[in-house]
This record gives structure tokens, C-alpha cells and sequence, in this order.
């Protein structure tokens, strides 16, 4: 579990895996970033946006050994470095991710002992473990890290995990070549949340804001006696207090505490908490509260919105008559489900440079969401500066990401069009260096293929075969292959005419008996992964035809 | 370094309360020709009330109206005080930190909830002030904060009284004893144990004290050995109990465990003491009235359990014949709503004055709580925070026109809307609607880890 020892056995094992299944898939494409030849790469001619707001033309960009190095028209390009051609691409700065826990397991905690008192627990039964550092739980080898990378992430801020106020330290980890120790920082910042195990001292709110209270007290008096005992040995040794000690780089202004909220009166408690024990702050998670938001400025606290927007509630309206009452709650059911969407906006209005979260958001409605929030007055550059340079000025990193220029990381996103232009897809992600390319090349199997195994009755017994099914640009493509009638073993015809939605597929294709050609027409209904339907041969008639999706599908031989 | 710490924990007291001191938002009006039930003057009839900058400004007859001040006509009609509820658990989003038979250190303040339905429904029944106070499951509950009904605000810290003094929850009998002794097996499992609960923790206070005064004495001195004590706002809160900073507010039904409070009271030198729902509290009524600063009751709520089946509905008049500050409080979010009603019982059952019925729910609460000098009766130089009835408000008739607080309308009948909430929930179609809402009550928040046995046996509410 614990990344800094580096797994090799896992990891290695893994990468097996991935050469095994993965790697024939995708021809070209190096979703891993395993085939790397050299660690010089140069993007050229390509259309770079180092920074939200700049747009620059017919840029090169070199970066080795993970590093920019050059970055601009007119830069020496090394005849080591590999090109990425990067004419009609777009350049981005990789996203960062805050308050993220995936990949994170929940540490095991001690058992309670016989007649136990719930109203003393032992710090870490009741939540309270500041001292856990998350970097001892975190999965380095995860999927979702992995899926969210393919999303333009290349950082995240690991968040531990714990029932309680006090989980732990963040920790910054790179999402990039998998094998490699990817942690950026430890210790990042102390990880508090309104939230308690249950059954033990403290149960609710009013517990853990007396608690922080009595620890932040406590640690100040757990410093003095530090020093006091470093300057003279002559008193009573200091017990050591992993919780205290945990907390005295927040005390001294060196760590942030970093604070989840769900609801605008949790922002309250936060910043009342930061007005009775000055501490620098970060809120995470923030999903309401407009009229919080000059305060939070004033009082200088980092912003986190979260991604995870509601759902809409006009999707949702019972049917039947309503009344003039039921319309008018609607009404305002609407407008607070809009100002949800606009918060992000009157963010940057206010000239709060926050960072986003994808805590709690599901993958598939990542970009759905920026969107919208775009659509609700946030701006694209704001959108795109949440993202990217925000974030890293949160996490204090911003001399290493979230822009792109000399010496930074390379942490890129190579679009096929603008951020915000619909059906631009992201054709490479560059993590720490590592290029995964997402692309799909014309000719090889697409992500969209699927192969179906098929058996007909015809008058001539069974027949079977495979469909392949592609899609690309909106239009539905493919093979047939099916026993030639004059026993010369397989053949392969092309699909035309396809027609697919979710409930019907139809398509047609033509078979050549020596001189005369064969009409075919298959039509029927999809259930799930499987088709039943017939198959009209034109003049002879027409038999049923079934056929299964299959799982994957097989490699290309293109 | 040592200053530093100092410094740290006098910024930690005084901050609490303050930082969110806010600029409160006082009003003006001129309340013309009403019947005034001033609580402590009489009923002046057909009098002026003019109300500036939030503070009953001037009262007589025919006074000249002055210039640009909403006037109200309130011929025919009777203004009173605003109510005050001396225990009430509306705007509140936790009531019990029922974890520890002692959790002195737990604040309201914390958890105000001001976005609460109940406030707005609070103020339509005349309701002004109510005081949001910690469950009972615990012997010594959390501090209590006193509420003004400034409904509208998403600030928790502008419903905050700021004047009033602190409070503190404790709670005697069945329910302590049954959260943590039969619920977790621990001290307190019998009343003598809540006894005991009560007076160790004053004991450890006083240890506590002794050890910060040690240390504070050596820890500017050249070869101290001493080093620091551990900092316990349990500990800390309990002390300012015993220095008389926190008034208590104490959950109690029996006469025996009342009088053993008084007792406890009088060994550690405490004189502020309010005793809450004191169903036998007829039967001290002489030493509620010779120790304490009051009784706060229900009308006429009884035999929900089994400490309060000796009850009766004549407690609030035996007591206030025989001297006691008595309060009738609603302890619930519906009958908060028409605590008038609950004070006009008091003459059906017991012969109690218009003045004295309507003492129980102004100026006797007021006292209770501290506030008496800012609220609690219509008198110049108090705050308006006031209610005009159409009726005489002891008359099952009456219903609340308009309430303000600080001079400031926050309920008008003529303009109440069906939908008076102040927040929504983005991503509800239409809230559910209940039958049975479960009330709010001293016993919320008491999980079923503290109870230790079904909530079929627990389904009482105070």
C-alpha cells in the first residue's frame, strides 16, 4: 500500500497485464505511456495556450526528461527528440485536481478495547488522526486515476480517508508513469471535515467544534513545552502526542488546513473557526453560499467549488395536474438549481481565483459540468484557470504546473480543437513527461468498434459469422464475414447502409456468387447485447438471424 | 512564547460570541392607538407606541406622529411584548452531543440554523425570542444561546442575542440516566449518580484551576520545572458555572432530584439556576422561589413518562402564588407557535391575572434568561420587539397581526406567502409532505449507540 516503497512485484505485473490485454487493442494509440523511445519529445507547429487567455500560433514545445525546455516559433528541435506533430492541435496545461481520494483505501483502525468508553475514546477511534499521512494508503495503481488522467488530469491532491474531523495530510501525487514514485508532496495540508464516526465523543457538530477548539489550544501548549524541554532537559520529558504534534505546522501558519464543506452554514463555522485560531484556510467542496463570497475574500480563504453539480430538477416532474403552490415551488426549485450553476461565475466575478473538485462527480459528467458552468457565467479562460493555474497556486506548485513555460513540468493536454468546441476530443495527455496518446488513427480500431458473433438459418443449415461495427464521424461502417457459398472458406463484406439506435439495428451487404451478386438485408431489434432479427436475401427469401455482442473487440489486422 | 499562549486563549474566550458580531438591522415604527399591555405598567388604552432605531422610543396618548416612520393603525387591536420561549430547540442543527455524560463545553452558538421554517412560524405566533438550548441527554448538556427571531438573515450570527448572558443545559433523571448508564454503562445510572456526575465534574474544575493557577504563578520564572497543564474547555466552562457567568438551565421533573440541585447549588455557591419543566415543582415551591431564579413549565404536559406522572396542570399558578419566577416555555417548534394559548390555561387552572398569565411568556422568561433589562415588557428604552393581537391574546380568538423585533416587521399576516422558506433545495422537485413530523425535541440527536435499547420504549419527547 504504501507507494513510496514502490510495489515493483504489482507494478510490474501490471504492466504485464496492460502489454498483454491492452496493448494490441489500440494500435497505434499508447494510452500507457510504456512505449516511450526517449524521454525528448517537441510538439511542433502547434496551436499553445500556456496560460488561460493566451492563444499562441505555430508554437514548438520541447520538454525532456519531464521538464519544458523550449518553448516557442523558433527553438532548436533536437534531432533526438521525438515530433508529435502538433499542427491543428491545441496545447494545454494538464488539469489538477484537488481534494481528490481515489485510489485512497481507509486506514484500519484499532479495535475498541473491553469496556470501552465511548466518551474517551482514543483520538484515532474517534475520527481524530491528523498523523495519518495519506500517502500510506494511497493505490498508485488504480484505475480511476488512470480514467481521470485520460480526462486531461495530471495532478491530484490525495485526500485521506477516515470517518472523522481529521483524517490526515494531503498528499500531491503526478498521474504519470505507472512504476515511478509519482508523489510530488507530502504533508500538504491538514484534511478536516465536519463528520464523525458515530457512537463516540464527538457525535455531531457541537462536539467537533469543541474539539478543534481543545486541540488547537492543546497543541500550542504541546509547542511550548516542546521548546521548553529542547532548551532545558532539566523538566519532565514531553509525551509524545502524534494528534498535537500533527497539528502544530497549522498553528505556525506552515500548513493550510484544508476544510470540506457540504452546505453554506459549514463555510461558517469554518471561517469562525479561522477567526478564533488564525490558520490559513482552504475550503473544499463549495457548492452554495453566494452571499459568503465577498467574506471569503476578505478574509482571504481558498476556494475549492466542487464539479459535482445537482441534478437538474425539471427532469424530474411528476406527472398530473399542478397546482399554482406546486408551480411556484417549482419555480424556486429552478432558480436555486441555477444559481448552483452560476456560483462559479460569481466566483470569478468577485475575483476569487478558486480551483475545482471532482470529488463525488461522476467521470461521465465532467465535461458536461465545466460546461455548464460555462454556460452560467463562468468564462471559458475561468474555467480553464480552475483547472489549471488556481489549482496550483492553492497547492503552491505554481512554479512547477499549471502553465506552461520554460522549466515547468510537463504536464499537457493535446486537444484536437479549443477546450470548449464541441467534438473536440483530447488526443494526448502528458504526465511528468510520459505522453499517453488517446487517439484513434484512421484505419485502426476505433474505441466506437463493436463485434457481434452472428447464426442464421438458411435453407442451407446454420450459417455464422462476425459483424464489426464502427462508428466515426456520426456515420456507421463495417464487415460482414460469412462462409462463401462456394465452400472457399471465410469472406468479408462491407456494411452499408447502417442504421443503429438503441433498440434497432439494420444493415445491408452484398455477397458475390461467382459472377452474380447477392443482395442481403439484416434488420431486427437490440436488447441489451444481444440482436435477434432476419436477414433478407433479396429474390430467396428470409431467415432469422441472432447475434451476441462480444466483450472486446479483436485486434485489427489493419 | 508564554505571553503568546496567554494571548491565544483570551483571543479564544473573547472571540466566541464576537466574531460574528454583526451589524444588526433595527427599524422604526409608530404603532397608533393600540391596547398596550405593557406587562409591568398596566393595559394603556388607545396609546402611541413610537419605535426608533430599534428601541421603544416614546408611549403616551396622541402623540404627534412623526415624519417619515411607518405608522400602524392599531385601533381596536392589543400589542404585548414579544413572547419569549425560555426553552425552545427551533433553529438549531444539532440539540444533543449526547457522546459524555458532561459536554459543558459544546455550544448552540455553533449549529444556529437560520434557515429554519420554524423561526418565521415562531414569529407568526408572537414568538420574539426563543432560547436554543442543548438536549437533556446529558447531566451537564452544552451552552445554550438566546435567539431574536430575525428571520431572513443567512447569517446564524445575526439571530444571536448579544446582550444576553450565557447559559448552560443540565439534565437530572430518567433521561441522562438512561442514555449513558443503561445505554453505555456508564456514571450516571441512577439519579444519586446524576448527583454525583454534577459534583465531580465541579470538583475537577477546581483541581483544573488550581493546576493553571500553579503554573501561571512559576512559568515566568528563571528554573521553573513545572511545565504546561493541558488546556479543558469542559473544565474551563464549568469553572465559569461556579463563578456565576453562566446561568443554568436545568431539565428536571422531581421534586427530590429538584431540591438535591438546589442543594449541589448552594455546597458550590451558585444562585443562577432555572429550572425547566419542573413537573413537581408545586411541591418545592417555596425553595424554587427562596434559590433559584425560576421554573419554567409546561401547561399541561404529563405522563409521557414515567418521572412525570405526578404533574398537574395548577404548577405554573402554585408557583407563581408562592414567589417563584415562573416561565411557561413550549420546548417544541408547534407549540411555540401559540404560547399564548399555553399562558391562558394558567386561568383556567389556577385563577392566574391577565398580568400574571401573560408574565409567564414576557418579562418572567426575560428574567430567566438575563434579558430583562432590554426585553420582556413595552417601556421606553427597551427593544421593540413587539406583537399586535386583534384580540385580547388570553382569548382563544386572538391571532398574532404582525410581529417586529428591533423595530423591524418580520411577520404581517396580510402578507404572508404560502412559501415563506428562505433556502431551497436545488435538486427538489417538490419537498415531501408529512403528516407526522417528527418534533424537534430535548432528546434529538440521541443515536440509537446512546440509548442501547429500542426507540419503541424512547418515544417520549422531553
Amino acid at each position: 500500500m504504501n507507494f513510496k516503497d514502490l510495489l515493483i512485484p504489482i507494478s510490474v505485473s501490471c504492466l504485464f497485464l496492460f502489454i498483454l490485454v491492452t496493448q494490441p487493442l489500440f494500435g497505434q494509440s499508447d494510452r500507457n505511456g510504456e512505449r516511450r523511445l526517449g524521454s525528448s519529445y517537441v510538439i511542433t507547429n502547434t496551436t499553445l495556450i500556456p496560460s488561460p487567455g493566451e492563444i499562441l500560433q505555430n508554437q514548438h514545445i520541447l520538454f525532456e526528461e519531464g521538464i519544458i525546455t523550449a518553448v516557442g516559433k523558433d527553438i532548436p528541435l533536437p534531432a533526438e527528440a521525438q515530433e508529435i506533430n502538433g499542427d491543428s492541435l491545441f496545447v494545454y496545461a494538464g488539469f489538477i485536481d484537488m481534494a481528490n481520494k481515489t485510489g485512497v483505501v481507509e486506514p484500519t483502525l484499532p479495535e475498541k478495547p473491553e469496556g470501552f468508553d465511548p466518551s474517551k475514546p482514543m483520538p484515532e477511534i474517534a475520527g481524530i488522526h491528523p498523523h495519518f499521512n495519506v500517502t500510506e494508503y494511497y493505490q498508485q495503481s488504480n484505475p480511476h486515476d488512470k480514467a481521470w488522467r485520460k480526462l486531461g488530469f495530471t495532478l491530484a491532491q490525495k485526500l485521506p480517508l477516515g470517518k472523522g474531523m481529521l483524517p490526515g495530510t494531503s498528499a500531491l501525487v503526478i498521474y504519470g508513469q505507472e512504476g515511478k514514485n509519482n508523489l510530488i508532496a507530502e504533508h500538504q495540508s491538514i484534511y478536516f471535515k465536519f463528520s464523525t464516526v458515530g457512537g463516540v465523543y464527538p457525535n455531531t457538530n457541537l462536539g467537533v467544534m469543541a474539539t478543534w477548539r481543545d486541540l488547537i489550544q492543546n497543541a500550542r501548549l504541546y509547542k511550548k513545552h516542546q521548546e521548553m524541554y529542547a532548551a532545558n532537559r532539566n523538566i519532565s520529558r514531553l509525551e509524545k502526542k502524534p494528534v498535537l504534534e500533527a497539528l502544530i505546522p497549522v498553528i505556525n501558519g506552515d500548513m493550510p488546513v484544508l476544510l470540506e464543506i457540504s452546505d453554506e452554514l459549514d463555510i461558517r463555522r469554518a471561517l469562525k473557526m479561522k477567526d478564533e485560531n488564525q490558520f490559513r484556510l482552504i475550503l473544499t467542496g463549495i457548492n452554495e453560499g453566494d452571499k459568503l463570497i465577498p467574506l471569503l475574500k476578505e478574509k482571504e480563504v481558498g476556494a475549492v467549488l466542487t464539479l459535482n453539480l445537482p441534478e437538474d430538477p425539471s427532469s424530474e416532474i411528476p406527472s398530473g395536474e399542478k397546482s399554482e403552490d406546486f408551480e411556484n415551488r417549482m419555480d424556486r426549485t429552478r432558480e436555486a438549481y441555477k444559481q448552483s450553476l452560476a456560483l462559479a461565475g460569481k466566483y470569478e466575478v468577485a475575483g476569487i481565483p478558486f480551483a475545482l473538485t471532482t470529488k463525488h462527480l461522476p467521470r461521465g459528467d465532467f465535461f458536461k459540468n465545466l460546461q455548464l458552468m460555462v454556460e452560467n457565467g463562468l468564462s471559458k479562460e475561468g474555467a480553464l484557470a480552475a483547472l489549471t493555474v488556481n489549482a496550483a497556486k492553492l497547492l503552491g506548485i505554481d512554479d512547477r504546473t499549471g502553465t506552461i513555460s520554460e522549466g515547468k513540468m510537463a504536464n499537457l493536454l493535446i486537444m484536437t480543437d479549443t477546450l470548449f468546441t464541441e467534438g473536440a476530443t483530447i488526443q494526448m495527455v502528458v504526465s511528468d513527461g510520459y505522453v499517453f496518446d488517446y487517439s484513434e488513427k484512421p484505419g485502426k480500431v476505433s474505441k466506437g468498434e463493436t463485434t457481434w458473433e452472428y447464426e442464421a438459418e438458411t435453407q442451407g443449415g446454420k450459417s455464422t459469422g462476425t459483424w464489426k461495427i464502427n462508428q466515426s464521424e456520426g456515420k456507421w461502417t463495417g464487415t460482414i464475414t460469412y462462409e462463401d457459398p462456394q465452400g472457399q472458406g471465410m469472406k468479408t463484406s462491407s456494411i452499408e447502409d447502417a442504421v443503429i439506435t438503441e433498440e434497432k439495428m439494420q444493415f445491408s451487404f452484398t455477397v458475390s456468387v461467382g459472377s452474380d451478386k447477392l443482395d442481403v438485408e439484416v434488420s431486427g431489434n437490440l436488447s441489451g447485447r444481444k440482436f435477434t432479427g432476419d436477414m433478407k436475401i433479396i429474390g430467396y427469401g428470409t431467415f432469422p438471424v441472432k447475434a451476441v455482442k462480444k466483450d472486446k473487440p479483436e485486434k485489427s489486422n489493419g | 512564547m508564554v505571553r503568546k499562549i496567554l494571548v491565544s486563549i483570551i483571543i479564544l474566550t473573547l472571540f466566541i460570541g464576537a466574531s460574528q458580531a454583526q451589524e444588526i438591522e433595527k427599524g422604526d415604527v409608530f404603532i397608533q392607538n393600540a391596547n398596550v399591555i405593557t406587562i409591568t405598567d398596566g393595559v394603556k388604552e388607545n396609546t402611541d407606541v413610537w419605535v426608533k432605531d430599534g428601541i421603544i422610543h416614546q408611549i403616551g396618548n396622541q402623540l404627534q406622529v412623526p415624519r417619515d416612520v411607518p405608522v400602524i393603525d392599531a385601533s381596536g387591536k392589543f400589542l404585548m411584548p414579544g413572547i419569549i420561549d425560555a426553552h425552545s430547540h427551533v433553529a438549531l442543527g444539532a440539540i444533543n452531543e449526547a457522546s459524555s455524560p458532561i459536554t459543558a463545553e459544546v455550544k448552540m452558538e455553533d449549529v444556529i440554523d437560520p434557515f429554519d421554517i420554524g423561526i418565521y412560524r415562531a414569529l407568526a405566533g408572537g414568538t420574539t425570542i426563543s432560547h436554543a438550548m442543548h438536549g437533556s441527554a446529558n447531566a451537564i448538556g452544552g451552552q445554550n444561546i438566546t435567539l431574536k427571531h430575525r428571520y431572513g438573515t443567512f447569517n446564524p450570527g445575526e439571530l444571536v442575542m448579544e446582550e444576553a448572558p450565557r447559559t448552560i443545559k443540565f439534565a437530572l433523571g430518567e433521561n441522562p440516566t438512561r442514555v449513558h448508564g443503561r445505554g453505555k454503562n456508564l456514571q450516571p445510572r441512577s439519579r444519586m449518580g446524576v448527583e454525583a456526575v454534577i459534583r465531580n465534574g465541579f470538583e475537577e474544575a477546581l483541581q483544573y484551576k488550581e493546576t493553571w493557577e500553579a503554573w501561571n504563578k512559576v512559568k515566568d520564572q528563571k528554573n521553573n520545572r513545572q511545565v504546561p497543564p493541558t488546556f479543558n474547555s469542559r473544565l474551563e466552562t464549568l469553572l465559569d458555572i461556579l463563578d456565576g457567568e453562566i446561568i443554568i438551565h436545568c431539565h428536571s421533573y422531581r421534586a427530590d432530584e429538584i431540591y438535591m440541585l438546589i442543594q449541589v447549588c448552594q455546597d458550590y455557591g451558585i444562585d443562577k439556576i432555572v429550572f425547566s419543566h419542573v413537573n413537581e415543582g408545586f411541591k418545592v415551591a417555596p425553595e424554587l422561589a427562596k434559590y433559584t431564579m425560576g421554573a419554567s413549565v409546561f401547561s399541561d404536559w404529563w405522563a409521557y413518562k414515567f418521572e412525570v406522572y405526578y404533574s398537574t396542570a395548577y404548577n405554573a399558578a402554585i408557583l407563581t402564588k408562592n414567589g417563584v419566577i415562573t416561565s411557561i416555555n413550549s420546548d417544541s417548534a408547534e407549540l411555540i407557535r401559540h404560547l399564548y394559548h399555553e399562558a391562558a390555561k394558567t386561568q383556567r387552572y389556577g385563577g392566574l391575572s391577565d398580568e400574571e398569565a401573560l408574565a409567564l411568556i414576557t418579562i418572567n422568561p426575560a428574567r430567566q434568561l438575563g434579558i430583562d433589562q432590554w426585553v420582556g415588557s413595552i417601556e421606553e428604552g427597551k427593544q421593540a420587539d413587539l406583537v399586535l393581537f386583534d384580540k385580547h391574546p388570553l382569548s382563544i380568538y386572538a391571532i398574532p397581526q404582525m410581529t417586529w423585533v428591533d423595530g423591524i416587521k418580520y411577520f404581517d399576516r396580510e402578507e404572508d406567502k404560502t412559501d415563506q422558506r428562505l433556502k431551497v433545495d436545488p435538486e427538489e422537485t417538490l419537498e415531501p409532505m408529512f403528516l407526522h413530523a417528527d418534533h424537534i425535541n430535548c432528546m434529538s440527536d440521541v443515536d440509537f449507540y446512546f440509548t442501547g435499547f429500542g426507540r419503541n420504549l424512547f418515544e417520549h419527547n422531553h
